[in-house]
């Protein structure tokens, strides 16, 4: 919903190509517009510009949340503050995001909402974004660029992470930081969270790619599991006195095209490798009754890398480790 | 040889958790043991080939890999490969005794002499 005719035609006509004719997208020149369109279709996402006359951006998502509290909202505006932000939040959006000024922005924005529409609750959390769970908000906040805090709790804690215009800096929960309380807090098997305006933290302590370190969550998340001692674990645990060092980052959308690459030599070679390892994991699923496919893991040399498979992307990640002296 | 490594992958596929697995060795042979009626010693051969077709594909900034895992929703493959060119791959559930002893068991198959 946009009252600028030309926006709104450009932006239906592109994403419906991008989409592959996959989303039917209807357009609306202002909130009756919209409602009639709700009132008529059945409708996964709505798009609202921030800033229509007559009912505002926040005004609107509030008629929407009351009339449609399933329907998944995004606020997009021409121009982002924290406040507007906040309020858009705190309405029922799920998704604030500032209008693209490139095609790489478009893109982004397409990939968000095409995110956005698989997504489903994750159990065990609860939070002001009601349809996504943790992990899901944070990629979200990651890939739109986003600053924020998020705070998050359970009945024995509360901890916080902060990101920073799409980067993940900072995590704190009790006595940990860094990178072990970033793990600690993704392990939590329940609570609830809320995303806060952002503040700066008073260290950073996290570096590297927002995918390497979700990712390196879920490992270490699933070897605790494993371990059958998930609460138990000492924070310490795991590889006190070893350094991980990223050496190569990719992403690359299901069809092969480059997102995202960090000193990747060959990529469209590495992208074929991944399109080779999700044929190949397809192929592995169809003989052991194991389940879907979600990452391989080779551990080679001083190192590890990871290649994941997701609806829409494929992630690929190599570290290398160094011990430490003390 | 051949029957020290049967026996050996009999022995393996003993733990609870695992469906089952094989070693394919260098001249193409295989060596396979089912512990689930669900993943027959067939499947765990085409399993295995396709673990050894995997193995040359590697992009060459990884170095040789001393053990790979592939996670599914409900377990993993562990492949492992030996200097030799003999090829380890087992199948187990998550959350099992199986699952937490595939770092020994791939310790215990480059051991093997």
């Amino acid at each position: 919903m946009d009252d600028d005719a030309v926006f709104l035609g450009t932006i239906a006509d592109l994403f419906a190509a991008w989409s592959q004719d996959k989303w039917r997208i209807h357009q609306a020149g202002s909130a009756d517009q919209a409602l009639d369109v709700l009132k008529k279709e059945k409708i996964d996402v709505i798009v609202v510009d921030a800033n229509m006359p007559v009912l505002d951006g926040v005004q609107f998502l509030k008629v929407l949340s009351r009339r449609h509290p399933e329907l998944k909202k995004v606020m997009l505006t021409g121009l982002a503050t924290e406040e507007k932000r906040s309020a858009c939040l705190a309405s029922g959006a799920e998704l604030f995001i500032e209008k693209p000024r490139s095609s790489d922005g478009l893109k982004a924005v397409f990939a968000m909402l095409d995110e956005l529409m698989t997504w489903k609750p994750r159990e065990g959390f609860q939070g002001m974004l009601r349809k996504v769970g943790l992990q899901d908000v944070i990629q979200m906040e990651c890939l739109g660029r986003n600053s924020c805090v998020l705070e998050i709790s359970n009945p024995q804690t509360t901890g916080r992470l902060y990101i920073e215009e799409g980067s993940l800096i900072h995590a704190i929960l009790g006595n940990l930081s860094g990178e072990k309380a970033l793990q600690k807090l993704l392990s939590l098997a329940g609570g609830s969270f809320q995303l806060l305006p952002f503040e700066s933290p008073p260290q950073r302590t996290i570096n590297g790619p927002w995918e390497f370190l979700l990712m390196e969550a879920a490992r270490v998340r699933d070897e605790s599991a494993q371990a059958g001692a998930q609460e138990e674990t000492s924070p310490e645990a795991g590889a006190p006195g070893v350094q991980s060092t990223v050496v190569e980052t990719l992403v690359s959308s299901e069809q092969g095209e480059v997102l995202y690459e960090w000193q990747i030599q060959n990529a469209p070679a590495r992208v074929a490798w991944l399109q080779g390892v999700t044929q190949l994991a397809a192929a592995m699923a169809a003989e052991a009754p194991l389940g879907g496919f979600d990452r391989l893991e080779i551990k080679a040399g001083n190192g590890r890398a990871v290649a994941q498979t997701r609806a829409d992307r494929l992630v690929f990640v190599r570290t290398t480790s160094q011990t430490l002296s003390s | 040889m051949n029957e020290m490594l049967q026996a050996w992958i009999d022995a393996c596929v003993g733990t609870p958790g695992t469906l089952g697995g094989g070693i394919r060795l260098p001249d193409g042979l295989v060596l396979s043991r089912s512990a689930d009626e669900s993943f027959p010693t067939e499947r765990i051969e085409r399993v295995l080939a396709h673990l050894a077709e995997f193995q040359p594909q590697l992009p060459a900034a990884i170095p040789a890999p001393l053990a790979s895992t592939w996670l599914f929703e409900q377990g993993r493959i562990r492949c492992v490969v030996r200097p030799d060119g003999c090829l380890l791959g087992i199948a187990v559930r998550s959350e099992t005794e199986a699952a937490a002893k595939l770092d020994q068991l791939t310790d215990a198959f480059l051991a093997l002499e």
